[in-house]
């Protein structure tokens, strides 16, 4: 039997980018494999079981793309299974290889993934189809506008104005400047974001993530190897998912099931990973956080969600304030966040891996100074399957 | 290395075959986990997790698990999805109890027919640039290996009639009363219709828990996880030699060692086989341990697999009787929980306390897995 804990030992990530001409989509998955395994000081025979992230397929134009991958991350005759929960996919294969390994059958466990988000034509076409064909799909509803109607939506309940907003493609920008692997680095000005063009109101170009292209992998090991190989590694105390309805139209009516300003399930999932980890004051102690926001209106009700905040609606004030800053009173996002980069398929495993290395003290020019233990989620589906962690040093 | 917490399959709900048209695949999906929770003695305010397992382009949406969230009680629920295979759900829902983080999970998997052309669905999952162009499908691609088989190995094409033969009789007693007309399927040379058969709509849902969940709820019909292992061939078949199931071998050692056997040929009553064609039954045979190739035609010719013979394969007639495509493996591993838990109907076999069940899908059997359930909690 293996020990408690489940731990790190290994990141691999891609320089993202618009488009990756040089590499195949196998080619992609392969670069964040290799760098994970060299960041682990491992071998491929190491691994015993693979957990593949792979989000909608058409993404990649390829049925079931993960069986063209299986030799990229060395899986062949090894236990190997994809997951797939939309955007929240690289979250939740970290989650699925956490299971592999808590549930005392692995050791060593690999999950990896790419996307070619930025190749597929448009994202917002295929994302089209996650609705139901009959009535949602032909709106037609996308992600943006999904979400601009959660923005408007948070403006009434909570005040957010367009500058708000753009504040949040401000800091995430500045930040992203100091993460080599972000996609877009470029600082920009609240004017920018504020003359960009409109999207779907009142998201703007700038309040907007990236189509992006890129890898990620990480390997995870119980204590007992990792003590035994004496290896370096940061731990996952706390592993949570949770998910809303899938109709639209059941979050805005009369009696919604959940508030569509809000992200319920969100904070539900992270509920779930606190219990688990022990923590009862998340504002007090949660030093850095990567939370899933691909528009910068919603990583103000993620904040609320992951209660760094006293109450839903704070999270604007307090952003203001200059709280979530690097070097402010808990770093959201020091990575630059989605809203710098999203290859969908990894953008969620990401989270987790920026995380994992700030409480490693290894994230470079954005380390947020003392950070031992932080939080990451991601977002899937139609902001519909929540997935949420707690890494700790 | 064993799990942390055996798990238990103590609900199923099983629906090979349903005629739509009366209802939604959201429906059906609903249906088919509201009858393994009710199997189980349970309601979905006791389930703490769900996987499910569906194949984006039979469902004709981009993440298909969407649709189904609800279906299966995943809202304000822990759901996850696994869309490699059905049988990956069975296997992610084990180890969430196995973590012990979890008393007990749905997995649900389905497959519905609405599609225009399977087929050309699964041609979608070949590589854009050598595969996709022949043009490949699964069935062309269980033929080419039928058609490496019958080159290898003297008898094979005799043992693949003897296995229809089998399998179409242990239908007519599993479902003597047809649920729709069914008969020959589509063909690849040297695979013939009457080795195939037409695929339908069909759905399938497993409850399962922990131990001190099962103890605490007084659940008497368990079928215990007394081994699970899965693996993986490249997605490339040039790359593969398909007379061999080095994946499924793999697979089979897994689970065996979990369950701690040793002569897998007598460790069991009983197994489900998936017979995506008569030659992926064969050539599980000789990767399961359970009869070598050279001795396929003598043991198929003597009834060895029937009903009365010495090991019983695929008593529910298999996927030759039913043929939902993309969860076929999961419901060969609930057909062997129902085996162990004496809750197979009609076609229950008389002593099945040992059961072993296994799961392929994919272009030539790509994804393998082979799992051992039983009535004692350790084998």
């Amino acid at each position: 039997m293996s020990s408690d804990r489940v731990g790190i030992v290994g990141i691999g990530q891609s320089a993202f980018r618009s488009r990756r001409d040089d590499a195949s989509y196998p080619d992609l998955v392969r670069e964040a494999v290799v760098l994970a395994m060299h960041d682990a000081k491992m071998e491929l025979d190491a691994i015993q079981a693979v957990v593949y992230s792979l989000s909608p397929d058409a993404m990649v134009g390829i049925g079931n793309a993960e069986r063209l991958g299986v030799d990229a991350v060395g899986g062949r005759s090894k236990p190997f299974l994809r997951i797939n929960t939309g955007g929240a996919t690289g979250i939740s294969s970290v989650a699925a290889a956490y299971y592999h390994v808590a549930s005392g059958m692995f050791d060593v466990v690999l999950t990896a993934g790419a996307d070619k988000v930025g190749e597929c034509g448009d994202s917002q076409t295929v994302l089209n189809k996650i609705w139901d064909p009959s009535y949602e799909r032909p709106l037609p509803l996308g992600t943006i506008n999904m979400l601009a109607m959660s923005g408007v939506r948070y403006m009434q309940r909570y005040g957010m104005t367009e500058e708000d907003m753009a504040r949040v493609a401000v800091k995430n920008r500045r930040h992203a400047s100091l993460n080599p692997n972000a996609h877009l680095r470029k600082v920009v000005t609240i004017d920018d974001v504020m003359t960009s063009r409109y999207i779907s109101w009142p998201i703007k170009l700038l309040d907007c993530c990236p189509q992006s292209s890129g890898g990620a992998a990480m390997v995870l090991a119980s204590e007992r190897f990792i003590r035994d190989n004496n290896l370096d590694a940061v731990w996952i105390t706390g592993v949570g998912h949770a998910a809303e309805t899938y109709w639209m139209g059941d979050r805005m009516g009369n009696n919604p099931t959940a508030e569509h300003a809000d992200a319920y399930a969100l904070g539900r999932s992270f509920e779930k990973s606190y219990r688990m980890a022990g923590i009862t004051d998340p504002a007090k102690q949660v030093h850095v956080a990567e939370l899933y926001a691909p528009f910068s209106n919603t990583e103000y009700h993620s904040i609320d969600a992951a209660r760094l905040v006293a109450r839903p609606g704070d999270s604007v004030p307090r952003l203001r304030d200059g709280e979530f800053e690097l070097g402010g009173r808990i770093p959201v996002n020091p990575s630059g966040g989605t809203l710098c980069t999203n290859a969908i398929a990894v953008t969620a495993m990401a989270r987790v891996a920026e995380v994992a290395l700030q409480v490693w003290g290894r994230a470079g020019d954005h380390q947020a100074k003392g950070a031992r233990l932080g939080i990451a989620s991601g977002n899937g589906g139609d902001h519909q399957i929540f997935g949420t962690m707690v890494i700790e040093a | 290395m064993g799990f942390r917490v055996q798990p238990g399959v103590i609900g199923c709900s099983i629906r090979p075959a349903i005629v739509t048209g009366q209802r939604s695949l959201e429906e059906i999906i609903y249906d088919t986990g509201q009858l393994a929770l009710a199997d189980a003695g349970l309601t979905i305010e006791d389930i703490d997790g769900i996987v499910v397992a569906s194949n984006d382009q039979f469902d004709g949406r981009a993440i298909s698990v969407m649709m189904a969230s609800g279906s299966v009680g995943g809202v304000d629920r822990d759901i996850m999805s696994t869309p490699s295979a059905s049988e990956h759900a069975f296997v992610l829902g084990a180890l969430r109890v196995a973590s012990g983080q979890f008393r007990t999970q749905l997995v649900v998997s389905w497959s519905p027919t609405e599609v225009s052309s399977l087929a050309e669905a699964q041609r979608l999952g070949a590589d854009p640039y050598f595969h996709r162009a022949l043009p490949l499908d699964e069935l062309s691609a269980h033929a080419l290996q039928a058609a490496a088989l019958e080159h290898a190995v003297p008898g094979a094409r005799q043992a693949a009639d003897a296995i229809v033969a089998k399998n179409r009789a242990h239908g007519r007693i599993a479902f003597p009363t047809p649920i729709m007309p069914t008969g020959a399927g589509p063909m690849r040379w040297p695979v013939t219709p009457e080795m195939t058969s037409t695929p339908v709509t069909g759905c399938v849902a497993m409850v399962l828990a922990a131990p001190d969940f099962i103890a605490e709820r007084g659940a008497r019909d368990v079928a215990w996880i007394q081994g699970v292992g899965w693996a993986t061939e490249t997605g490339f078949l040039g790359d593969r030699d398909l007379t061999q199931a080095p994946a499924l071998a793999a697979a089979a050692r897994q689970a065996y060692d979990l369950a701690a056997i040793t002569d897998p040929a007598n460790a069991f009553d009983l197994a489900e086989i998936t017979d995506a064609t008569p030659y992926s039954e064969l050539l599980a045979y000789d990767a399961l341990s359970l009869c070598a190739r050279q001795d396929w035609a003598a043991r198929t010719g003597d009834g060895s697999f029937a009903r009365d013979g010495r090991l019983p394969v695929n008593l529910s007639g298999g996927v030759l009787t039913w043929n939902p495509v993309f969860c076929t493996g999961m419901i060969r591993i609930a057909e062997i929980a129902n085996q162990v838990r004496g809750k197979a109907g009609v076609h229950q076999h008389a002593n099945a306390r040992r059961g072993l069940a296994h799961a392929g899908s994919g272009f030539a059997m790509q994804y393998q897995a082979a799992v051992v359930l039983g009535r004692e909690a350790r084998s």
